[in-house]
């Protein structure tokens, strides 16, 4: 009987691993290091009862096996998947990126020229010899070599995210600002563009940007009204507009009001937040303390 | 047996809490550059002491609100805790350029206004690794409106060794998942930034009773 209860414990045990993993794939969360922990214990211990899911979870392993520097494991997964794919392009890949990991660029960027070569749309293959000119510091190129995948494929999400990602690097908020536009237009509901976008514009400074900046940083709110950046930026940009010498007693008005709004907002959060955590005092006092030497008067 | 002696003008301390710190907020986030304010509690004037240390970010460095922001509550933090902003610090994420960047050297520039011997710190990610027997940092600071780089003999890290070990413990048993940066308290507020509880967890591995002065 005990015998039973001994197995059935560990099946339990590796259900709860894989559909772990799983999670974490379709997340595509970069959590390397307990990627690496649990996968490797199920290849090492589970691997008959994995069945086809083994080979995803390879690749997966694989790549946080890199991640966490243990060459060792990444090797082993690669091999496995070349036994049982040989020729795949993605697999390919996967050599491309163990190149990557061990900064043999050269030699990674002609693995991916091999992969286009018989087959030049592959997206995959291109996105990685970009990542290799970002890796190298070679931002300009990088951002060269963007642009015109993103020219032929101008659905990636992912690669409008990156090309802002590298504008704001150059300080070319301009630019950056076109990438967040296309990613608002695609994605409307996303909290998380309408907040960058408004940091983008409040960086870039001058009234209209700072108005522009609060509108959106407004809309995040709405969106997602747990949002601190975006409750903090409309405190600051409206803040900002109210207190310039270029407003009108009507636009520095209302623009008191949001800030004295967001105040709110803020200050209930933070108590929300301190309540009955002692650790929280510096923060929550630092809050109240911060909102009022921010706070502009109305003249 | 105490061999501590003044510092000498131009000359500055890094204290372990500062360092451990710094260190592990770049080993936390491996692929980002992050950055944060160094801090003193030692008067002005003389040598600076930096005696801690605020982690601030790890995304879009170089974006304005959430700089200002963070900028502002340390200030107000430090009023409350008699503390001082001395300097910077950043670790970028490409390992094989510690230079300080344009928005590295902008806000260096704002703290060196109220701050006349400021420092910059850069975090050298490719020497981090345990086996490096220095210190992966350089630092600048400003003479007349440009920031040169230090003589690294003016750069004082006491026990460098045991401060060293500290932060190797700090991660091998997991316990740099603690440090809360600015950014991750946005993420979470009831996280808190002034690092409180890895502070202890430092001050307990560097007291006398773990066997280091």
């Amino acid at each position: 009987m005990g015998h039973v209860k001994e197995i059935n414990v560990l099946i339990i045990v590796f259900t709860e691993m894989r559909d772990k993993l799983r999670k974490w794939r379709e997340d595509n969360h970069r959590n390397s290091e307990q990627i690496v922990d649990v996968g490797e214990e199920l290849i090492n211990e589970h691997a008959s009862k994995l069945g086809d899911d083994i080979w995803i979870i390879y690749e997966q392993v694989m790549i946080a096996a890199l991640d966490c520097s243990r060459d060792d494991l990444a090797w082993t997964c690669l091999q496995e998947l070349k036994k049982q794919f040989p020729g795949s392009q993605r697999v390919k890949r996967l050599a491309g990126m163990r190149l990557e990991a061990l900064e043999k660029y050269e030699d990674a960027s002609k693995q991916y020229d091999s992969i286009l070569q018989d087959d030049p749309t592959n997206t995959a293959a291109r996105k990685r010899k970009i990542s290799i000119l970002k890796a190298q510091g070679k931002s300009a190129e990088a951002i060269r070599e963007l642009n015109e995948y993103l020219e032929q494929f101008v659905g990636d999400q992912e690669a409008w995210h990156e090309l802002s990602e590298l504008y704001i690097n150059e300080h070319d908020y301009g630019k950056a600002a076109f990438c967040l536009e296309e990613l608002m237009m695609t994605n409307p509901h996303n909290h998380l563009y309408c907040e960058q976008y408004a940091e983008v514009k409040y960086t870039q400074g001058g009234l209209e940007n700072l108005e522009l900046s609060r509108k959106y940083f407004a809309q995040a709110l709405k969106l997602n009204n747990g949002n601190m950046r975006a409750l903090f930026g409309l405190y600051m940009s409206a803040s900002h507009i109210a207190a310039s010498p270029k407003v009108n007693a009507t636009v520095k008005k209302a623009n008191v009001k949001y800030a004295a709004w967001a105040t709110n907002q803020i200050n209930r959060a933070y108590q929300l937040a301190g309540r009955g955590t002692k650790e929280n005092k510096c923060s929550v006092k630092a809050v109240e303390e911060m909102l009022e030497s921010m706070q502009i008067t109305m003249s | 047996m105490s061999w501590r002696r003044w510092l000498a003008m131009g000359e500055v301390e890094l204290s372990c809490l500062a360092y451990v710190k710094m260190y592990l907020h770049a080993c936390l986030f491996p692929r980002c550059s992050v950055n944060g304010l160094l801090l003193s509690s030692s008067p002005a004037g003389g040598a600076v002491c930096v005696t801690d240390c605020v982690p601030l970010l790890h995304t879009h460095l170089p974006l304005a609100p959430i700089t200002q922001l963070a900028l502002t509550q340390v200030d107000v933090w430090c009023a409350q805790t008699q503390q001082r902003i001395v300097g910077y610090y950043q670790a970028n994420a490409c390992v094989s350029d510690s230079s300080p960047t344009p928005c590295a050297l902008k806000i260096a520039d704002k703290i060196a206004e109220q701050c006349n011997n400021a420092v910059l710190l850069m975090i050298d990610g490719g020497k981090m690794s345990p086996d490096y027997r220095v210190p992966p940092i350089v630092m600048y600071e400003r003479k007349d409106t440009r920031w040169t780089l230090k003589d690294k003999h003016t750069i004082m890290l006491r026990q460098w060794e045991e401060t060293r070990d500290i932060a190797s413990q700090l991660l091998d048993s997991g316990d740099h998942s603690l440090l809360v940066d600015f950014d991750s308290h946005l993420d979470d507020i009831t996280r808190d930034w002034t690092n409180q509880k890895l502070n202890a967890k430092i001050a307990e591995l560097a007291s006398p009773a773990n066997g280091n002065v």
